[in-house]
């Protein structure tokens, strides 16, 4: 097995495992969780099979569903976000996402930018439109979405500049 | 064959995320409360909107059918009230009048004529015969004048020919009801006194007092009157409830007790 697929199924390992250890347990001011396991859909390399990324996406949104009691609410955003990643790569990154780290390097900054908050900020709101699924919450919902899509932000683009920049 | 593998292959992506959606809202479904209700109203409102729209247009094909069923209950009904008539008057009501009533369809029909004549397709072997009253829905329509094995001839109240019965639903006071051959929708009850109290917008009704109709059929309601008459009589316009123009299903009202008034009369 190559070397690099090793080192980032470790890699996956850790974050599912942070994830379920230390940031389920994360809860800031009762509104904000910490979905780090998503950065493993945004930093899944662009060279790699789009379908085995679904079926990660279902795999991982399954364990964290599990783990927090949420009934499908992770996995279907986590699948969803999965199955539209090619088309959010390609907006954000245009020509320049056929580079395996187009996430990471070789990319203008804004570039960047857009493409991790476009996943984050997708994964938010299907994730809260199925948590509370009324359309009396819809302001709740995008409330929601938004402060966590920050968070999850700052949190993702530290934890991806910590694995990559070292 | 090839092409529908190809196609598989191509969009396996898409088929794969919405398998995997499905299993998910499956999984949603059936272990969240608050999902099986949402869920459940959506299917709800699907089930009931997508209904809704398939029997719209099933009912359309069915118009014929219905409209069939519609007749054979309104004869039902119309039997029941014809009853119920009779009942109101004070005469033996222990034999129903009305012994049955039959259906007909218009067939050919004028209004544009002083001696209207209205064809139906039913006849002698459907159980009509000569003189029996026709109605529709709304009320009066004529007296079968000839029939054949098929079809019958209706003398239409819009002649001027034929002469009802009738009487003034309020008061009942008896006149007749005639028509000068000039306006389709209006025809003329005759022989009201002076003395009787009437007013625009009063129920005409049969009054009984003949073989065709029983009493308390409508006919019309009055329309506008005149009493300046030197003979001691009203000249009264009556605007029909049936629209002759319109005609299309009849009622032909079968009385039982025809033969025991022509015998008295012929005593």
């Amino acid at each position: 097995m190559n070397r690099g697929i090793v080192k980032d199924i470790t890699l996956s390992l850790v974050i599912i495992l942070s994830q379920l250890l230390i940031f389920n347990h994360m809860n800031l001011s009762g509104t904000a969780n910490t979905f780090i396991y998503v950065s493993l859909f945004i930093l899944y390399k662009t060279t790699y099979d789009k379908t085995y990324l679904i079926l990660f996406g279902f795999l991982v949104g399954l364990i964290i569903d599990l783990s927090l009691q949420t009934y499908g609410a992770h996995t279907l955003a986590s699948i969803t976000v999965c199955y539209l990643r090619e088309k959010i790569e390609k907006y954000s990154f245009g020509v320049n996402s056929i580079l395996p780290l187009a996430m990471i390097r070789g990319t203008r900054l804004s570039n960047r930018l857009t493409y991790f908050f476009l996943i984050i900020f997708l994964h938010s709101l299907i994730y809260f439109s199925l948590i509370f699924f009324k359309f009396e919450f819809t302001l709740t919902i995008f409330l929601y979405t938004l402060i966590n899509s920050i968070i999850n932000f700052i949190v993702i683009w530290i934890v991806s500049k910590l694995i990559f920049d070292r | 064959m090839q092409s529908i593998i190809n196609s598989i292959v191509k969009n396996r992506n898409l088929i794969i995320y919405l398998f995997l959606s499905f299993v998910t809202f499956n999984y949603l479904y059936n272990n969240s409360s608050v999902h099986y209700s949402g869920i459940g109203k959506i299917g709800t409102y699907i089930s009931g909107s997508t209904s809704s729209i398939s029997s719209y247009i099933s009912s359309y094909f069915n118009l014929r059918q219905e409209n069939n069923k519609l007749i054979e209950e309104n004869l039902e009904l119309k039997k029941n009230e014809s009853q119920f008539i009779d009942k109101s008057d004070n005469r033996d009501i222990s034999k129903n009048k009305i012994d049955k009533t039959i259906i007909a369809k218009v067939i050919l029909n004028s209004i544009n004529k002083s001696k209207n004549i209205i064809v139906i397709n039913k006849g002698e072997i459907n159980g009509i015969t000569k003189e029996m009253g026709v109605i529709s829905s709304k009320g009066v329509v004529g007296i079968i004048k000839n029939i054949t094995d098929n079809y019958s001839s209706i003398v239409s109240l819009l002649n001027t020919d034929l002469k009802i019965n009738a009487i003034l639903k309020n008061s009942s006071t008896i006149g007749s009801i005639s028509w000068n051959g000039l306006d389709p929708r209006i025809v003329q009850l005759n022989d009201i006194p002076l003395s009787s109290s009437i007013k625009v917008g009063d129920t005409i009704v049969t009054g009984g007092m003949s073989f065709y109709f029983p009493k308390g059929i409508p006919i019309g309601r009055i329309e506008d009157y005149n009493n300046t008459s030197l003979e001691g009589y009203y000249s009264i316009d009556v605007s029909i409830f049936s629209d002759f123009s319109s005609l299309s299903n009849l009622y032909i009202l079968q009385r039982t007790d025809d033969d025991e008034i022509k015998f008295l009369l012929n005593e």
